[in-house]
């Protein structure tokens, strides 16, 4: 247990150097000369040559790609995230303000999905094929369809233009992330909802049931101590791919309701071309994103102990 | 399984023959005849430059499903040579390709393709590029896990040991037997670059205007939420419709192979 | 000439062949018996090159083994074509990869001898009886002319007259041919009937090596001794003894 562990931490160690890399290497290859934005940010004039010079010595820009990499890359290890281009302000704070929109945002959302497709998974699955069964998968295989921000539009339409019931722009108050917090939740529900019927289903077909059954053993309890454990694996596997799914629907869903979150926070620093803002983001979401993986992957060993190394 | 095969051959007629149906230049604008409801001289209305949108809607597919499809496609050419790479290359090439796979899955694959579009500047080849960068992992890891199963299978052995090329087995041996699996993957795919595409083009990192993409489109509907609430709803049900389309035909195909694998 | 030199191999921390050490000079037969489990296919393995010596080397006329390109009969037939393709396609395999120039004769030569019917080249692997896609796999093994052939348990998944109608085959084609052949079986009786030289092979450890006759008359280890007398006792080396 202890190797497969270390295995995974080199591992996540390895995705990160790299994730680290791949952004480097884009801000690198980003069109225009990154020196005179910087230039503009900072001074909001025309700069001479020298100036610019200075600044591409400052920051590494005249060095090549390796020496400016590591130049790049140790304040970041060290935690210092820089300031922004733009506004000259330190970036870690703003990050840690947009976060305290995100994360409940996000908790809550999930907390919704789950809330919605475990009974509506477990209704489906009473009687196989029957109505409520087709009607459960139709729905959710409508819901996986639906791109986050055109729901988040037509909630919009619906409860703030035309019934006038909640608010639509803005995290002034709670009532406000009702509106967001139902856009995601429907689509973990949607995604979440098939996973678990197929799990339970699956896990119906092990072959030591019917023989559970025949000693008379009640189905409540077979269901709670055989069925459920099976149907939570494929459950876990796919935990890290909702992660994402709902970390792809915060962008736009914070973007339409004009959330100050991450998402927000990211897309106004793309179009503000505030690359130091968006480093950040992305480290951080790596980070996050691997640990999280990191401990899933390691529950889902304990959970499954014919998981060998090399299929991974 | 038929209808699914119909709905799939209607979408691909509409991609090669829409623009051919579409009543009106999806490009040319009419200011007086700005934000018409839908019905009449305009089926399904006009937008905010007084611009047909069912010819808009015609067009786009060309520019939504056409790109996807290429998306998708690089991903699967890419995705298809990392797997094989992985499990013919013995264990080094292995864990390099697997490391790059993890690498490359170490971000939610939308918001990366968001970031790589945004930083390199707006426009169609970016979107492509940004896409399909973001998109050829999944490919990569059934290609493997597939390959490495068969390289114990005694015609690939026997074939190792008649010496023929890496390249050669990889054409003979491995590829017949990926392609099924790999299909139903690019299903998924294929759905995923429809709403990545329309989702860039929200978010303004896509396809640029005045070109009809059903994102763009979408993007420019929501500012006359109010006024014409109709113009919204449309560009969105060609995104759901075809995705559903496409997930619905993959399931079908899954179960095809699922029944072909257990007689 | 085949030289196994102190051979030895590991899987994980266990150790399946131990210092083995066996010769096999050109046109003749030797056969490696043991139980299962013992590392027969394990030597199989090393003498191809498809598994890691952790020590010791294979060589043939003081060459590295592989550049003779030995060939090798499966024992699961139908397992050894891949099932997508016709049995010509995959029997000319090694001489499209070794680019040898192709023989019709050759061909029609080897299919005689093995008493296959030229139309079933066309067929699928499916589409043949077990022994038939047998007598296949030899001859893809025999199609490039290689001066080793490696046998790996060549008779067992076929029923008992197959067994023998492939046997005799194998050892005509031998005579005619005159290639080296190494057949791993846990059969004593086809060993013995049909190898020059029989190795006892044990846990990973070659217990015993010399001539077939020697063998069968006066073994030289109790292991030896024990696997005679259970071949015997099922009447499996009367017609040799």
């Amino acid at each position: 247990m202890i190797r497969i562990a270390a295995d995974l931490i080199l591992r996540a160690f390895v995705v990160l150097t790299g994730v680290a890399l791949a952004t480097f290497a884009l801000l690198w290859h980003a069109p225009g000369d990154p020196a005179l934005s910087i230039a503009e940010a900072r001074y909001g004039t025309v700069v001479s040559k020298e100036v610019l010079d200075f600044i591409r010595a400052e920051a590494g820009f005249d060095t090549g790609f390796w020496t400016a990499f590591w130049a790049w890359l140790s304040p970041l290890l060290a935690g210092d995230f820089g300031q922004s281009s733009v506004t000259g302000r330190a970036v870690w704070p703003d990050l840690m303000t947009a976060m305290s929109y995100t994360l409940p945002l996000a908790l809550v959302s999930l907390a919704i999905g789950l809330a919605i497709s475990v009974p509506l998974a477990l209704i489906a699955t009473r009687r196989p094929g029957s109505w409520m069964d087709r009607g459960a998968v139709a729905l959710a295989s409508v819901g996986v369809a639906i791109p986050a921000f055109w729901l988040g539009l037509l909630l919009i339409l619906l409860f703030a233009v035309q019934l006038g019931w909640l608010p639509a722009m803005g995290a002034d108050t709670r009532a406000h992330a009702v509106l967001p917090a139902l856009t995601l939740a429907l689509g973990v529900a949607a995604s979440l909802t098939r996973i678990i019927r197929s799990g339970i289903l699956e896990a119906r077909t092990q072959v030591f049931l019917p023989a559970f059954r025949r000693r008379g053993i009640p189905p409540r309890n077979i269901a709670r101590d055989h069925v459920a454990p099976h149907a939570a694996i494929p459950v876990i596997t796919v935990l890290g791919l909702e992660l994402a799914f709902l970390l792809e629907g915060l962008v736009v869903v914070e973007v339409i309701f004009a959330r100050p979150g991450l998402g927000s926070f990211l897309v106004n620093a793309i179009y503000a071309r505030d690359f130091p803002k968006v480093q950040a983001v992305v480290l951080l979401a790596a980070v996050i994103f691997v640990i999280v993986n990191l401990a899933i992957d390691l529950i889902y060993r304990s959970l499954d102990p014919r998981m060998d190394g090399r299929n991974a | 399984m038929r209808s699914v095969v119909i709905l799939v051959v209607v979408f691909a007629l509409l991609m090669v023959f829409g623009p051919m149906l579409a009543p009106y230049d999806p490009t040319a604008i009419n200011i007086p005849k700005r934000l018409q409801p839908p019905g009449g001289e305009w089926l399904l209305g006009t937008d905010a430059l007084g611009r047909d949108i069912l010819s808009r809607l015609l067009h786009g597919a060309r520019w939504s499903l056409g790109l996807a499809f290429v998306v998708s496609f690089l991903g699967l050419m890419v995705g298809t040579c990392v797997g094989l790479i992985a499990a013919q290359g013995g264990r080094f090439a292995d864990w390099i390709a697997m490391r790059t796979t993890d690498t490359f899955l170490a971000f939610p694959e939308l918001i990366a393709a968001v970031v790589i579009a945004g930083i390199l500047g707006a426009g169609t080849g970016t979107l492509v590029f940004a896409l399909a960068v973001t998109g050829w992992m999944r490919y990569a890891r059934v290609a493997r896990g597939i390959g490495l199963s068969l390289a114990t299978k005694g015609y690939v052995v026997q074939a190792r040991l008649a010496g023929m090329h890496p390249l050669a087995i990889a054409r003979w041996h491995y590829l017949p037997s990926l392609l099924p699996s790999l299909t139903v993957v690019w299903t998924g795919m294929f759905a995923r670059a429809i709403l990545g595409i329309s989702a860039l083009g929200f978010l303004g990192f896509g396809v640029q205007p005045p070109l009809p993409e059903w994102g763009t489109m979408l993007l420019d509907a929501r500012i006359h939420m109010r006024s014409t609430p109709l113009q919204m709803i449309w560009p969105g049900i060609a995104v759901v419709v075809s995705v559903l389309a496409i997930n619905l035909a993959g399931d079908a195909l899954r179960d095809v192979l699922a029944e072909q694998e257990s007689p | 000439m085949l030289r196994v030199e102190k051979v030895s191999v590991r899987r994980g921390a266990a150790t399946t062949l131990q210092d083995v050490s066996l010769t096999l000079a050109a046109g003749r037969t030797l056969a490696v018996v043991g139980e299962s489990g013992a590392g027969k296919s394990t030597l199989i393995n090393a003498i191809l090159g498809l598994a890691q010596c952790a020590a010791g080397h294979v060589t043939w006329n003081d060459a590295p083994v592989t550049h003779c390109r030995p060939a090798l009969v499966m024992q699961e037939p139908r397992a050894a074509f891949n099932p997508r393709q016709t049995l010509r396609r995959s029997v000319m395999e090694p001489v499209v990869a070794q680019r040898a120039p192709t023989n019709p004769d050759g061909l029609r030569m080897l299919c005689d001898g093995l008493e296959i019917e030229l139309d079933l080249l066309d067929r699928r692997p499916s589409e043949v009886s077990i022994g038939q896609a047998q007598r296949m796999g030899i001859l893809r093994a025999l199609i490039a002319a290689p001066p080793l052939m490696l046998f790996d348990e060549p008779l067992s998944a076929l029923d008992a007259v197959t067994q023998k109608h492939t046997a005799r085959l194998i050892a005509q084609m031998q005579e005619r041919i005159g290639f080296a052949a190494l057949i791993v079986t846990h059969d004593l009786g086809y060993a013995a009937a049909f190898a020059d030289d029989i190795a006892v092979l044990r846990a990973g450890r070659i217990e015993e090596f010399g001539p077939a006759q020697a063998f069968v008359t006066a073994p030289q280890t109790d292991y030896g001794r024990k696997l005679r007398d259970a071949a015997f006792a099922l009447g499996a080396l009367e017609r040799v003894a």
